[in-house]
């Protein structure tokens, strides 16, 4: 199982730009990031729009071309491990095929890789209950709510059992009830599979209610502007968002952006 | 449940009143054109007479009743015209993949075929007869020809509209080209290649039937021309215009009849 001193994810210098179409020269999306990322541990990249949180999430996954820099996972470059299909990603809409129903879209990777069909429908009873939604199997994504579609999303992140879960976003588009049962949600099934978690929010309560490190990103350029330790004790419920530990990590997390509240 | 059912007995209800309505002005009119004319039938005959032909026992040419000549002449056009749609649509679905997976193809193809488009298949259908010299291949060619724009050009929206999101979900999974189209583009573009269908179908049927004007012998058009001369009753004309426009319609709904069969997911929209 996973050894919780161990660095899954290694960044060392890490650089993207993008070409900028107005006058010919580069934007700088990250700049010089340096972020070290425990097994197991569950991270959250933390900032306004702008900063590069994203970009740094879709380096790491490989859908990102990076300009200068290291990114090693485990000692493997993004790409290995996204060959290797280490990565389960979870958009911030549910991107479900809309002509498969609940179980045959969990399937799908597994399809992909040629995983047999009794192997396969194995792997579906399990994350379907994972995510709560075994009755839901023959169903399609149109007949459900957005916080059930978005728990079919993180079932197939799920479903080839990857290292490392990548989280963009996920419940923004969710309203507050569904949200806040996802999030507690989500804290079970990490604490169930012990995946490593990247999770990209723009809410500060969100992120340090979930996390154990905060990476607050601070824009133009993006850069880490710090990395913020969550020491409260696990389980989490809801209740801890009322407690002054939380609003004291809530407002040093606030206090950690630069050039944001000046 | 009973909103979705009480706006289908709404249009139900419609159809029948526009079906009434146009019933009443077409036996008026006809009325009025029996009191004017001297061979009133050429014009506008009452639509009893029409059904009456279809029953008649009366032979009209070569020991065959109006209504046998329709549906012989019906099975060489609509044979051929189904076989076009066919090709067409098969060609239409294999150019729209291989615009997509290459630039080059569509910036080289997608004008032309255009152009092909906006030629009259009047002007189109003597020369690919020319060419050919056989009436059969003709029916064939131009049914596909017109079958096979609507379908590459409403695929490849089809396979445009796919989202960023999910190809960066197959790419994250490592997938092969073959599973990307096979799981994802394709399924994706089946509506929009059944939007195409939906145009096609009718207009090869159409085509099929000018095809036949060019040449006598056999087809719904020929009796259509021969009918219109007065070779032969009047009534197979009438006959043909009803048959043609019902078959037209059905090959509309059969088509939309076939996407419910490849869209399980809509059929669920609608047993909601």
């Amino acid at each position: 199982m996973a050894n919780a001193n161990e660095t899954e994810i290694n960044i060392k210098g890490l650089c993207v730009n993008f070409p900028d179409k107005d006058n010919g020269g580069d934007i700088q999306a990250l700049k010089d990031v340096n972020l070290a990322i425990k097994e197991g541990s569950f991270v959250s990249l933390l900032g306004p729009s702008g900063c590069g949180k994203t970009t740094l999430l879709r380096s790491i996954a490989d859908l990102q071309d990076i300009s200068s820099g290291i990114i090693s996972v485990k000692g493997k470059t993004p790409k290995e491990t996204r060959l290797s299909q280490q990565y389960g990603i979870v958009f911030q809409s549910p991107v479900l095929y809309e002509w498969r129903t609940v179980r045959r879209n969990i399937c799908m990777p597994m399809e992909v890789i040629g995983l047999p069909k009794e192997e396969r429908t194995r792997r579906v009873d399990e994350v379907l209950e994972l995510v709560g939604l075994t009755e839901f199997g023959r169903k399609y994504p149109h007949q459900l709510s957005g916080g059930m579609q978005q728990r079919v999303g993180i079932a197939r992140a799920l479903a080839l059992d990857p290292e490392i879960l990548l989280m963009d976003e996920p419940f923004s588009a969710l309203d507050e009830f569904t949200k806040e049962k996802l999030q507690i949600d989500l804290l079970s099934i990490w604490q169930k599979t012990k995946k490593t978690i990247l999770f990209v929010t723009h809410n500060i309560q969100e992120s340090v209610f979930l996390s154990d490190d905060v990476v607050v990103l601070s824009p133009h350029p993006g850069r880490v502007s710090a990395v913020v330790n969550i020491g409260l004790k696990r389980p989490r419920d809801l209740a801890i968002r009322e407690t002054a530990e939380f609003a004291a990590l809530v407002s040093k997390v606030r206090h950690s952006f630069e050039g944001i509240y000046e | 449940m009973t909103e979705a059912r009480k706006n289908s007995l709404t249009d139900k209800l419609v159809i029948i009143v526009w079906i009434i309505a146009l019933i009443i002005v077409w036996e008026i009119g006809a009325s009025v054109v029996e009191k004017t004319k001297r061979s009133p039938q050429n014009v506008l005959p009452h639509l009893s007479q029409i059904v009456e032909s279809v029953f008649s026992d009366k032979m009209v040419s070569n020991k065959q009743t109006a209504f046998q000549i329709v549906i012989t002449n019906a099975g060489i056009t609509l044979l051929r015209a189904g076989i076009g749609f066919l090709y067409g649509a098969g060609a239409g679905f294999l150019l729209a993949l291989a615009m997509h997976r290459f630039i080059t193809v569509e910036k080289a193809t997608f004008p032309y075929l255009m152009m092909i488009q906006m030629i009259p298949i009047l002007g189109m259908a003597p020369i690919v007869l020319a060419i050919t010299q056989d009436i059969n291949k003709s029916r064939i060619i131009i049914a596909a020809i017109l079958t096979f724009y609507p379908v590459a050009t409403n695929m490849l929206d089809g396979l445009k509209s796919v989202e960023k999101e999910k190809y960066d979900l197959m790419r994250s999974l490592a997938a092969s080209n073959w599973n990307i189209y096979t799981k994802l583009l394709i399924p994706t573009s089946i509506p929009y290649i059944f939007s195409g269908l939906k145009i096609a179908a009718p207009m090869a049927i159409t085509a099929s039937i000018l095809v036949d004007t060019l040449q006598g012998g056999a087809g719904l058009g020929t009796m259509l021309s021969q009918s219109l001369k007065h070779a032969m009753s009047i009534y197979v004309f009438w006959q043909i215009v009803f048959f043609s426009a019902t078959v037209g319609i059905l090959s509309y709904k059969l088509m939309s009849f076939a996407e419910k069969i490849f869209s399980p997911h809509e059929r669920a929209k609608g047993a909601r």
